[in-house]
């Protein structure tokens, strides 16, 4: 303690103060840090997880907090995965997945592959690009059903032009065969530049020195494409995969906006479903069973997948 | 493997002039090494030799016939990059691979492991075969490096100071091995580096190039015993050339104003008195720091010198070099 500036601090310490603190181990100090994290933690997180499972296991309603609650053990559970509207739920956001994560990929990788050849004005492209994400999920959806629109909607007037048909004969978000296609479109449009981001991050990674090296090894730019590019930017691709299939696993909002679920449930993607059951319907304890379904499946997901990342980056 | 002629090839990137009109042949089954300081342009050279660059002027002719036009894989050369380059996805084994795997050379895949466990073999890295690449240290990721190269058989290797990351030992070990395998192969060498015992041990020809200007080309004891400049005298030897005030030791040809003195230019035992400042003994000689009329010199003495500091030496010049204002040698 011969330095001055501690000898100053001590001094300036009520002593009061300065005797509860030394009164505390560095572990007890330690957890007085921590504690307002993990509390916040506890009550926005672990608590309502372990509520909704309680819930899940209960008819409770909340429009009816007067009724008396009853047990049914795992009932909703059983329900659910026997009730054949869940499943076309299910199959509903499985085509929206896959589609969009298959679209963007592709469409989000060759943009970025474009974008990373050196020519004039590739920093605005790569900023004209990216606007979409920018956007609220709301206003998108929004504008794109004034674009969907039969009469007036640009889209349908562009389809038709191309292929001559009548723009006014068929209804993007109206018809059940094309509802599905609308909403990928839409997602893809939205969230293709994200995945652009991600894989110009991947190309940008790539020393040029190494092209250079598989040029002197009379490596054609096909080889170098198929040995180089794809394998080193692999990674990269995997994760905007991940983002983007956890993110359109729960998408809510944009296709509330676009179609509503409708028409029928042809876009009534699980979440959508999930929040009629609690919001509308106000079966609380059969909704809490159906989003501890959805969480086991996402979280059991993206847990193989993040395995087989990892095996990936270690390769 | 082929003959390389480089026809008063220019570069320039900017405002810098990287190479200006070199002129220089490489003869088929030679071991040409390139000198010269940072900045010099021996790497543009290799560059323009293997195609990576295109040179703003002059021809790059390889067995005879025009490069003009070609990329790296339609010359056939093999290239080691000084910062490595190794694809880091891959293993060592896959990477030395890589060039055979070429579609062009349809190698089977029986003698591909063959000639990698033979390459790897002689640069001492055969137990790193499955490592990744990126899992090296840098001394075993540039001898991946040279491996990829020597897997193949160009028309000329071109390598870009390939053993600068070695430590002394492996390094005399691969000077050794090189110049076997180039002496074996009868393979056309483009070898650029800082050490000058490189130079001297493995090159069949030295160019020493200065500021994008080839110098002097030949041998590298004519370029030792008969520098054409300053700049040439002080690229080799050890010790280095001492350059000195040209009538120190007494009268000098006219416009001459420096003497240049090898250790070996200058006689000890007779002469004018030198002071010894130190003595530095290296085992097979010992190098005598002096001062002769408050200019330091450093020359070499028999190993078992009784010598010490403060003890005086007469000194005399023997056949020394003259350079004038410019540094060009005039005697």
């Amino acid at each position: 303690m011969s330095d001055p500036m501690a000898h100053r601090i001590a001094a300036a310490t009520p002593p009061a103060l300065a005797h509860r603190i030394r009164g505390l181990s560095d572990r007890a100090i330690a957890w007085v840090f921590v504690a307002p994290t993990i509390f916040l933690l506890l009550a926005v997180n672990i608590f309502p997880l372990i509520w909704t499972i309680r819930l899940s296991l209960t008819d409770f309603r909340t429009n009816r907090p007067n009724n008396p609650v009853k047990f049914v053990g795992i009932e909703n559970y059983r329900k659910i995965l026997t009730d054949a509207d869940t499943w076309l739920s299910l199959q509903a956001t499985a085509h929206f997945l896959i589609w969009t994560i298959v679209l963007q990929v592709v469409i989000g990788f060759a943009l970025a592959y474009l974008i990373n050849k050196k020519f004039r004005g590739n920093d605005l492209w790569t900023t004209l690009i990216v606007l979409p994400m920018m956007l609220s999920p709301a206003v998108v959806g929004n504008f794109w059903t004034f674009l969907y629109q039969p009469q007036i909607g640009l889209f349908n007037y562009v389809i038709a032009f191309f292929t001559g048909a009548d723009p006014s004969s068929f209804s993007m978000i109206g018809e059940v065969g094309l509802a599905p296609w609308a909403i990928v479109i839409v997602d893809t449009w939205m969230w293709t530049p994200f995945v652009m981001l991600i894989c110009l991050a991947g190309l940008r990674s790539i020393p040029p020195s190494i092209y250079e090296a598989a040029e002197c090894d009379r490596a054609s730019k096909w080889r170098q494409f198929w040995t180089i590019t794809i394998p080193m930017v692999l990674p990269f691709l995997m994760l905007a995969v991940l983002f983007r299939g956890i993110e359109n696993f729960k998408m809510f909002d944009l296709v509330v906006q676009l179609t509503g679920g409708g028409p029928g449930a042809t876009t009534q993607l699980v979440s959508i479903d999930l929040k009629r059951e609690a919001f509308e319907k106000w079966r609380t304890g059969y909704a809490s069973a159906y989003a501890v379904i959805l969480f086991v499946t996402v979280f059991g997901l993206a847990s193989i997948y993040v395995k087989a990342l990892n095996k990936v980056k270690d390769r | 493997m082929a003959e390389v002629t480089l026809r008063t090839v220019s570069k320039s990137f900017g405002a810098t002039k990287a190479l200006v009109d070199v002129g220089l042949t490489v003869p088929d089954g030679a071991f040409v090494v390139l000198l010269g300081p940072t900045g010099a342009g021996k790497t543009t050279l290799l560059r323009m030799v293997s195609g990576l660059d295109r040179p703003d002027q002059g021809a790059v002719l390889i067995g005879g016939t025009s490069m003009q036009g070609l990329t790296p894989a339609q010359r056939n050369v093999a290239m080691v990059f000084q910062q490595y380059s190794l694809y880091p996805h891959l293993t060592v084994r896959e990477n030395m691979e890589f060039p055979l795997k070429s579609p062009l050379l349809r190698t089977k895949p029986a003698e591909i492991a063959r000639k990698v466990g033979e390459v790897a073999e002689i640069l001492q890295i055969s137990h790193k075969l499955d490592n990744k690449a990126t899992a090296l240290s840098g001394g075993e990721m540039q001898r991946v490096s040279i491996g990829r190269a020597l897997v193949r058989n160009p028309a000329v290797y071109l390598m870009d100071e390939p053993l600068s990351s070695l430590d002394a030992k492996l390094r005399a070990d691969l000077r050794v091995e090189l110049k076997n395998i180039q002496a074996n192969l009868g393979a056309t060498f483009l070898y650029v580096t800082h050490d000058q015992i490189e130079a001297m041990t493995m090159a069949t020809h030295v160019g020493v190039l200065d500021q994008g200007r080839l110098i002097q080309f030949g041998p590298p004891r004519e370029i030792y015993e008969n520098p054409v400049s300053l700049h040439a005298a002080s690229r080799l030897g050890q010790p280095r050339i001492n350059v000195l005030p040209a009538d120190l030791f007494g009268p000098a040809p006219a416009k001459a104003t420096h003497i240049g003195l090898r250790p070996e230019q200058i006689r000890q035992g007779a002469g004018q008195d030198a002071v010894v400042k130190r003595v530095e003994h290296l085992g097979d000689q010992t190098r005598l720091h002096l001062t002769f009329k408050s200019h330091d010199l450093i020359t070499v003495t028999s190993a078992h010198t009784d010598l010490k500091r403060d003890d005086i030496v007469q000194i005399t010049p023997h056949r020394p070099f003259y350079f004038d204002a410019e540094g060009t040698r005039i005697a």
